[in-house]
């Protein structure tokens, strides 16, 4: 007698091709949403392990404080007969060619590759502050106009496709405009209008021409805040329709008008979000290259933006003219050209013949300038998170 | 009894809708309000309308200023050496080809001879860098004076055990035997400053490569002859077309200067027109007289030129037809089967060559000097040039389409490679991937947006370049057009990194497309017994498909607008790609529409046509990412699905 045959469970899901099919490409999805995921972890390792050895040492202090606090500089590489290699500055190489005398044998020099980057450091920081300022301001009252105030019509669909597109405006054609329009044409306080300037405007004392700002932190900031308006706008009106409608009209009910619902109701539970949000605008700020080349970036620069020399007053100069002084001095940083560290990378990178000590540099300020940015991003990114718990209606 | 007179009150009425509005200048403050958010809002508008109006103000002289350029260039007869000089230019690439043949041929005989010679002459050089140090020093005393016999003895001892170490350490190639490598290693031992003559081997070395490559020359004697002649035919006809050249050369910068100067003149009495000061007046007007400068008599000088148009199609007769000979007595039994090709080529190349020639020659009698040169020839150079040459003792040329290829072939690449990734990715993680992985997948791609762009350039320059290069090399991935790849620098290496900076845009646009999909079209398909796949691909994907093409789309504009990426890895050659290279042109270098600005503006001056051209390519620029965009939104609202 034959066994009969175990039957199996009929509602079990079969095997057969279908099943397999499905897993396998389950599996290819899998397999190709990790390969991005995999790619950029290997960009970071590799940076991280090139370039944290330049920025961290073994001992006390534990870190590259040369680095971190010393502006760009020239290096110099002294070999002598023994094959020694002596790293100095300008300054030292003469004292340690003295030094070695008939041992002497070869002097290498490699541009911007010694010293620091705290003047690119500075000049970023400079840049993000100016355009983070113009960009929040106009961002963040648009913001409010988009979501409290506008009524569908022309006008906002023409706002908001003008936003679509300035977001899609090739950086480089940001920094044609700032050019154009920061460096060669905004108006400015001059005693005399130079010869470029398209119009001028006397008013006795003094004349308005615009004659443009030079290339000056001014100028890169501006062009930067308008590449950033759009994540700006986008950013902030999400986070004034995050507050709930029941709160405006709370607030209305009680008789306020329209401005103090905002000021009072609205504002005050929108603005955690719209500074962290905020935060993005700044490490896309400080990432951007292309709007400060022919706006505010310098390839070399030896002094820090507030380092100027003025000419000392005299003795008995009143308090008045102390306190002149240090306000042009403050001012002064906005009207100086600056370096900044994406256009010092982009000059490591590009305008130096690669060697040993230049990649000691690149990977030193790459790695510094990534952790400063992902560090924004990362501490936007928890930020929202905590306040999205905290804020819940 | 009097009842108590209530104190007359206003009707609650009039209370309540009583106006109690303050107005500023007889506005309502709250309209101010409104207004100034109002005009807040505006600023988008504004700045885009100032970013067309800055562009076009810096660029729209462009068209004028390249007009009077092309036509000081066709005036002064540097058009007419061109209509020679440019096919001319053909028979350097024929004989370039000529010349690989030839060495390919002779290769066939000399190629094991001259490996040794190499290989030997390499190791001596690697000994001779290991040993640079001890051997500088003894160089140094040795010329001394006076000589310090003991010291050039202690230099000389430390350079002998120096070199011999070296000879030893050498990495031997197995060409050499084993006779052969001891006495090598003797002879690099022996190596001193002062002994100028190469070791005894390596002369036989060189002495054999010597005779095998005079016994390949004799063998194909008519190859290396037809060479030879091909390259020197062209040398009379050079002649006469550098002669024009520096004529016409001559012209183009007398009049040039004449121009600078009557603009000076110009503005100088302009200046005095208006200047109130008799003073200043007359020395304006003294500097105005002393900037007038003679003008140029082109028509005398083309005259010069044109003058010898017999001449120069006598002499391109006689090319073409000596070319024709050559062609025509080009051996059939070239060394190897690739010799072979490019002797065939170069026989095909040469008719067609000639036939070119002739043809330029006949267009010389129809030239005209004094043509004006069209605005809309000017668009069309500008637009269909091909070439963008500038800081040229020549011409300055603004052709677009050199830059235009490369960004479009770059941009091609990385939408190839980032829409697969990037939508395989959104769906992987809106369908399938649980909400640890999401919590995984979705911050690190939207991580890659915070990468700085300038960051993955360098990337490219330290990184990805070496290693495609590498992988090029290996011999089992050899059928791959292109490789082994020459240039680390090149189209697909940029095309990769800007792949990688497209795909956060595109992966979260898609993975919005897909959420957007009508939960009841899911369910209308589970219900069906649809298996989860087979909902994915027939239904969510189908109906997501506007917003992953007008994410793709997205994904173009921002990939085409990049700057720092393509400026750094791209390679930065202006020309054409040669896609006669077949799909191997993407490992060519190239430069771009965004580059070419970023690398060249800093480095111009203001108003100069080169600084305009510039403008004028920023121009095109922000029409293509306005056109990319209203596409995208386009796209996005035709195949919108009606919502369930």
């Amino acid at each position: 007698m034959n066994p009969v045959p175990i039957n199996d469970n009929p509602f079990a899901g079969d095997n057969s091709g279908i099943q397999q099919r499905e897993t396998a490409a389950r599996w290819a999805l899998r397999i190709g949403s990790y390969i991005v995921v995999i790619i950029t972890l290997a960009i970071m390792l590799h940076i991280f392990v090139k370039g944290a050895p330049v920025v961290f040492r073994t001992q006390w202090p534990f870190v590259n404080t040369q680095f971190l606090t010393e502006l760009p500089a020239t290096l110099h590489v002294i070999e002598d007969q023994q094959g020694n290699h002596i790293e100095t500055d300008v300054n030292g190489a003469d004292a340690v060619k003295k030094k070695l005398g008939d041992n002497f044998r070869a002097e290498k020099t490699i541009s911007y590759s010694g010293g620091g980057i705290l003047g690119p450091i500075v000049g970023t920081a400079l840049l993000v502050v100016v355009s983070v300022g113009v960009a929040l301001f106009l961002g963040v009252a648009c913001a409010i106009y988009l979501s409290e105030y506008a009524r569908h019509g022309k006008f906002l669909e023409m706002v908001r496709l003008a936003i679509l597109n300035l977001a899609g405006v090739p950086s480089v054609v940001f920094g044609l405009f700032g050019l154009g329009a920061f460096v060669l044409t905004a108006p400015r306080f001059v005693d005399v209008p130079a010869e470029r300037s398209v119009f001028s405007i006397p008013f006795g004392f003094t004349t308005l021409s615009f004659e443009g700002w030079d290339t000056c932190v001014l100028s890169g900031g501006f062009t930067l805040a308008f590449v950033i308006l759009p994540v700006i706008i986008t950013a902030s009106e999400q986070c004034l329709q995050a507050v709930p409608q029941g709160f405006r009209e709370t607030s209305m009910a009680l008789g306020a008008t329209r401005w103090q619902t905002i000021r009072y109701s609205v504002l005050p539970f929108a603005t955690p979000g719209i500074l962290t949000s905020s935060i993005l605008g700044i490490a896309r700020a400080a990432g951007e290259t292309a709007p400060i080349m022919f706006t505010a970036a310098l390839a070399f620069k030896d002094k820090l933006p507030w380092q100027k020399d003025l000419p000392p007053l005299p003795a008995d100069a009143s308090i008045f003219a102390h306190w002149e002084q240090s306000v042009s001095r403050f001012l002064g940083i906005f009207t100086e050209s600056v370096q900044a560290l994406p256009y010092h990378i982009y000059t490591l990178a590009a305008k130096i013949p690669q060697n040993e000590y230049a990649e000691r540099a690149q990977y030193g300020s790459v790695f510094v300038f990534l952790v400063l940015v992902a560090s924004l991003a990362a501490s936007s990114v928890l930020l929202r998170k905590r306040l999205r718990a905290k804020y819940r209606w | 009894m009097n009842s108590p007179t209530t104190p007359s009150r206003p009707p609650l009425r009039s209370v309540l809708l009583r106006s109690r509005k303050r107005t500023i200048l007889g506005v309502d403050p709250q309209k101010l309000i409104k207004y100034f958010f109002g005009s807040n809002a505006s600023v988008a508008i504004i700045v885009l309308v100032l970013i067309m109006v800055f562009l076009l103000r810096e660029g729209i002289d462009f068209l004028p200023t390249y007009q009077r350029e092309l036509q000081t260039y066709r005036r002064a007869g540097l058009e007419f050496c061109d209509i020679i000089d440019q096919p001319l230019q053909r028979n350097q690439a024929l004989s370039s080809s000529l010349r690989q043949a030839v060495s390919a041929s002779l290769e066939t005989l000399s190629k094991t001879a001259r490996d040794w010679r190499d290989a030997a002459f390499l190791l001596k050089r690697q000994v001779e860098d290991k040993t640079a140090r001890p051997r500088e020093s003894l160089t140094q005393a040795l010329e001394k004076t006076p000589p310090a016999p003991e010291q050039i003895e202690v230099f000389r001892r430390e350079l002998g055990e120096a070199s011999a170490a070296a000879a030893k350490a050498l990495d031997y190639p197995a060409v050499f035997g084993t006779a052969e490598r001891e006495q090598l290693q003797r002879e690099f031992a022996a190596l001193t400053p002062e002994v100028t003559d190469l070791p005894p081997l390596l002369q036989t070395l060189a002495a054999e490569f010597s005779a095998k490559d005079r016994e390949a020359r004799t063998k194909f004697a008519s190859l290396v002859q037809a060479q030879e002649e091909f390259e020197e035919a062209t040398e009379p006809l050079q002649e006469v077309v550098d002669e024009l050249k520096a004529k016409a050369l001559e012209t183009k910068e007398k009049a040039v200067e004449f121009d600078v100067l009557e603009t000076n003149r110009l503005r100088l009495l302009e200046a005095a027109a208006t200047e109130t000061d008799a003073k200043e007046k007359a020395s304006l007007t003294k500097e105005a007289a002393e900037s007038v400068s003679e003008a140029v008599n082109l028509e005398k000088s083309i005259q010069e030129i044109t003058g010898r148009t017999a001449e120069l199609r006598e002499q391109v007769e006689k090319y073409a037809v000596v070319i024709e000979k050559a062609a025509a007595v080009l051996p059939q039994d070239a060394g190897t089967g690739a010799a072979r090709a490019l002797v065939n080529e170069v026989r095909e190349g040469i008719p067609a060559h000639a036939r070119e020639m002739r043809a330029a020659a006949a267009t010389l009698e129809g030239w005209r000097w004094d043509k004006p040169v069209s605005i809309f020839s000017v668009i069309g150079a500008f637009f269909f040039g091909t070439q963008w040459i500038t800081n040229s003792s020549w011409q300055d040329f603004f052709g677009f389409v050199p830059l235009l290829s490369g960004s479009l072939v770059i941009a091609a690449i990385a939408i190839l490679i980032a829409t697969p990734v990037s939508v395989v990715a959104a769906i992987y993680t809106n369908q399938f991937a649980s909400e640890r992985e999401k919590e995984m997948i979705k911050p690190v791609i939207e991580f890659i947006q915070a990468i700085p762009s300038v960051v993955l350039g360098f990337i490219g320059i330290s990184l990805v370049g070496n290693l495609i290069k590498d992988v090029s090399e290996w011999s089992w991935l050899q059928w791959v057009p292109g490789f082994p790849i020459q240039e680390r620098l090149n189209m697909f290496n940029a095309g990769c990194l800007l792949a990688f900076m497209a795909v956060p845009t595109m992966f979260s646009l898609s993975e919005d497309a897909l959420n957007n999909v009508p939960r009841a079209y899911i369910d209308a398909s589970d219900a069906l017994g649809a298996t989860k796949l087979q909902t994915v691909f027939r239904v969510i994907v189908p109906a997501g498909i506007s917003g992953i093409l007008s994410a793709i789309l997205l994904g173009l504009g921002r990939v085409v607008g990049e700057t720092m990426v393509v400026l750094l890895v791209a390679g930065n050659r202006i020309a054409i790609p040669d896609f006669s290279a077949g799909p191997g042109v993407i490992f060519h270098p190239a430069h771009t529409l965004t580059g070419i600005i970023a690398q060249e503006l800093g480095e111009v001056s203001r108003g100069s046509s080169h600084w305009q051209a510039l403008f004028m390519v920023g121009i095109v620029l922000f029409a293509i990412s306005l056109l990319v965009n209203w596409c995208a939104r386009a796209v996005a609202r035709r195949f919108e699905p009606h919502k369930a």
